[in-house]
């Protein structure tokens, strides 16, 4: 019995040289990752100032937080829900066109390559590029911001859009086709109901996405909670900056629940 | 009986053999109505205005065409460093969060974890934390550890340990327990029941979820250059104000051939890890 | 030897598991423990490896008192104690020889429990194991490839790599098809009668109780109703045990 119990070791399969490989490439990587850490920026003051960050954040300026001018920051928050809310809206506009271009069970290969390619080019273009670019077509404020939302969801959005066309069930259309439908009725009853609980489902999750994003807006100018946020960390009072993150953090939180409520009903119907 | 179903009832149909059945009135027009609303807000609020943009969006196209119509391509060696610099603050600050997270996920999952109390305390700190915008945790990080990269990557590590966590704590929760049972049946702490059970089981889905972020991080990245947490973005802000654009168009360029490799190379290895 | 005095579990909701349970089991006993579903079967079995809490009474095992136990105490405790369930247990996505080896992951300094590293040692004993049970051309191949029948072996391959002194059963054979049940129950005579370990097996099926066991427990309402050699069990102990009850959930 002992030489079986052996044999069965050697024939043992060795797995072990390319587990080994693939280790030393990951190691090899996050190393050379490493080295291209600069810390020289690092300060003595760095501990200290996250000491005062955490500080302000703790101790908002109250009267920044409930102050409801054009300047304060319940304004700020709801022009910020409104250029993400519109901007998703847009942005799922100009993705429906260009994810039936580009879904592989709708158009030839070709169309839909160059498709998905125009959308990854529209997706690697940064945030910031596409508000500096609009601001010289609207000017700054919240118009532009909406119009740099609206491109970046294009990205994410086309992209799970193009999933949800390409797991279409056209099953359906077969029993729909024998029921004698015109094509008409076949995408209104056929691909629309699966379609629509998905497109909606996915605008709401980007809506999320944006809301959080609009942040960057305020840093070219485009209106937002994000300019007056950096006003206050470029200027280190500390106490607005944490009131408008405070006012952000409870608004992005809120608007993630109900989203996240409405995804599931729209799920289970 | 909701709030909805209260004010409108539902109408009751009635078949010819006295059967009767329920309908519930549709919520289809108050969806409308939401949404018709918020869009009228939404518009006034913004002040977007269709004129404007009709008549002056050209002036995007122009800007577009000089970018990429005769793209700066002796400027490319400058591009270079800052690029090495953008994927090396993904990778590394991808692979940290990744791996802090772990613990926390682990600590936030109702199978693994009987206390309620220690679960929703770890799920509000990782929703807390996923709601912070990266660009507000780089410029937090430039305060903090100075310019540079490694602010960067600290900001990427944060989001990806927001992201992931949620994704992999849900992960746990579907997990055969049976295998974690039987290890703990045999005497095994917690920890290691989870590492030999539970971990083996959801490591897939991990590292493909992982690649997935990596994948969103490098372009995240750029964009964290904007405030002076180092990469590509410092030097596009650079080229932006100078009125440069086909050297924007030089970098952007270089930046969507990096993305399309990594994301071809990391789509392979995720169809084999499912 | 396990040893129950007056051990009786009451849930919170006042439901009570097991009532006023004496038994005694010595070291290399072949024991079957039958009743309806929701007898207290499990309850009783999960008892003495501390799965479920004794609420009244003394329950020991070898001299030591299973309540007193504590985190360490009891993870050594439990390392004496083999268990073996319905639903086998096993991880799914690796192989067979991966999951005998989780037996002697308690053991392992953390770094190598953390990076699944094992000696030749550890590997031989693990192969050793599954040659027990009659598998180990399977060593290598992923456990979701496997019948329920080989996997339950695989199961009971990782308990033996634990050097157990007491083996308890959950319903081991309820998912398999008789003559692998067979098999399987062959295994456990083998392992009783050969290593001396203590066999406690919860069974659905008399008549498979009946053929292997030397001792045959009695539940019914989480009463212990018949406890004897198993030549002495007939129609009417039968009838104490199963007639007339109707099936209770906890």
């Amino acid at each position: 019995m002992k030489e079986r119990i052996e044999q069965a070791y050697e024939n043992r399969p060795k797995r072990w040289l390319f587990e080994l490989s693939v280790t030393l490439v990951v190691v090899f990587l996050l190393i050379w990752s490493a080295s291209g850490i600069e810390t020289s920026g690092t300060t003595q003051n760095g501990g200290k100032i996250a000491m005062n960050i955490l500080s302000g954040i703790f101790h908002p300026d109250t009267k920044l937080l409930f102050n409801l001018t054009t300047k304060g920051v319940p304004y700020l928050l709801l022009e910020t829900i409104c250029i993400a809310f519109l901007g998703t809206i847009v942005g799922a506009i100009i993705s429906i066109p260009l994810a039936f271009l580009s879904a592989s069970n709708l158009t030839p290969k070709p169309v839909a390559f160059v498709g998905r390619t125009i959308i990854m080019a529209v997706r690697t273009i940064p945030a910031f590029v596409y508000g500096l670019m609009f601001i010289r077509v609207t000017g700054p404020g919240a118009f532009t911001g909406l119009l740099t939302m609206s491109l970046c969801s294009v990205g994410m959005v086309s992209k799970m859009y193009i999933e949800a066309i390409e797991d279409l069930d056209t099953k359906v259309l077969e029993s729909l086709d024998a029921a004698g439908c015109t094509t008409w009725q076949k995408i209104r009853y056929g691909i629309l109901p699966q379609l629509m609980p998905n497109f909606a489902s996915t605008a709401i999750y980007r809506f999320d996405i944006n809301l959080r994003d609009a942040t960057v807006l305020g840093l070219v100018g485009a209106g937002g909670i994000g300019a007056p946020l950096i006003f206050a960390m470029n200027a280190y009072r500390w106490n607005e900056a944490g009131a408008i993150l405070a006012g952000l953090i409870v608004l992005v939180l809120i608007v993630e629940w109900i989203s996240t409520k409405i995804r599931v009903k729209l799920a289970r119907g | 009986m909701s709030i909805y179903d209260k004010l409108f009832p539902p109408k009751t149909i009635t078949l010819a053999n006295g059967k009767t059945v329920q309908k519930k009135r549709t919520r289809m027009p108050l969806v409308i109505l939401i949404l018709a609303a918020l869009t009228a807000l939404s518009v006034k609020v913004t002040g977007f205005n269709m004129h404007t943009l009709v008549s002056r969006i050209n002036e995007f196209f122009v800007i577009l065409g000089q970018m990429f119509s005769a793209p700066n391509w002796s400027y490319m060696p400058k591009v270079w460093g800052p690029l090495f610099d953008t994927i090396q603050m993904s990778l590394l600050g991808s692979v940290a969060g990744a791996i802090l997270v772990v613990p926390f996920a682990m600590l936030a999952s109702t199978n693994v974890i009987k206390n309620n109390v220690v679960v929703t305390v770890m799920r509000l700190f990782l929703s807390i934390v996923r709601t912070l915008p990266t660009l507000v945790a780089a410029l937090i990080a430039t305060y903090i550890f100075g310019l540079g990269t490694l602010a960067g990557t600290i900001a990427i590590a944060v989001f990806t340990f927001a992201y992931m966590g949620k994704i992999l704590y849900e992960e746990i929760e579907t997990v055969d327990m049976g295998a974690f049972e039987a290890m703990e049946a045999m005497g095994a702490t917690k920890v290691r029941a989870f590492v030999s059970a539970i971990v083996p089981q959801v490591l897939p889905s991990y590292l493909s979820n992982g690649l997935f972020c990596f994948e969103g991080n490098v372009r995240y990245a750029a964009i964290l250059g904007y405030v002076g947490a180092g990469g590509l973005g410092l030097i596009l802000n650079e080229k932006i104000g100078w009125r440069e654009y086909p050297s924007v168009g030089m970098i952007l360029i270089a930046l969507f051939v990096t993305v399309f490799i990594i994301e071809t190379i990391s789509r392979a290895v995720r169809r084999r890890l499912v | 030897m396990i040893e129950f005095k007056n051990v009786t579990k009451k849930y919170p909701n006042g439901f009570v598991g097991l009532k006023n349970v004496n038994l005694t089991i010595d070291q290399g006993e072949f024991v079957a423990i039958i009743g309806l579903s929701g007898a207290g079967k499990s309850t009783l079995i999960r008892t003495i490896n501390r799965m479920h809490d004794v609420t009244e009474g003394t329950l020991t095992v070898d001299g030591t008192d299973v309540m007193t136990l504590q985190g360490k105490t009891l993870r050594r405790f439990r390392r004496r104690i083999g268990m073996i369930f319905q639903s086998f247990n096993l991880i799914t996505r690796t192989t067979v020889i991966k999951n005998v080896l989780t037996a002697f992951v308690p053991d392992l300094p953390w770094w190598r429990a953390a990076f699944g590293i094992f000696t030749k040692e550890e590997k031989i004993a693990a192969l050793e194991a599954l040659d027990k049970v009659g598998i180990l051309d399977k060593a290598f191949v992923r456990a979701d490839q496997l019948s329920g029948g080989q996997q339950q072996r695989v199961a009971l391959a990782r308990t033996l790599a634990q050097n157990p002194q007491i083996i308890l059963a959950d319903e081991p054979v309820a998912a398999l098809d008789p003559v692998t049940a067979k098999q399987v129950m062959d295994d456990f005579r083998r392992i009783n009668k050969e290593l001396k370990i203590t066999v406690l097996i919860n069974i659905h099926h008399v008549d498979l109780a009946l053929q292997y066991a030397d001792r045959v427990i009695g539940i019914r309402a989480g009463e212990v109703v018949y406890d004897g050699p198993v030549d002495q069990v007939d129609e009417k102990v039968l009838d104490s045990i199963y007639q007339g009850g109707q099936e209770k959930t906890a």
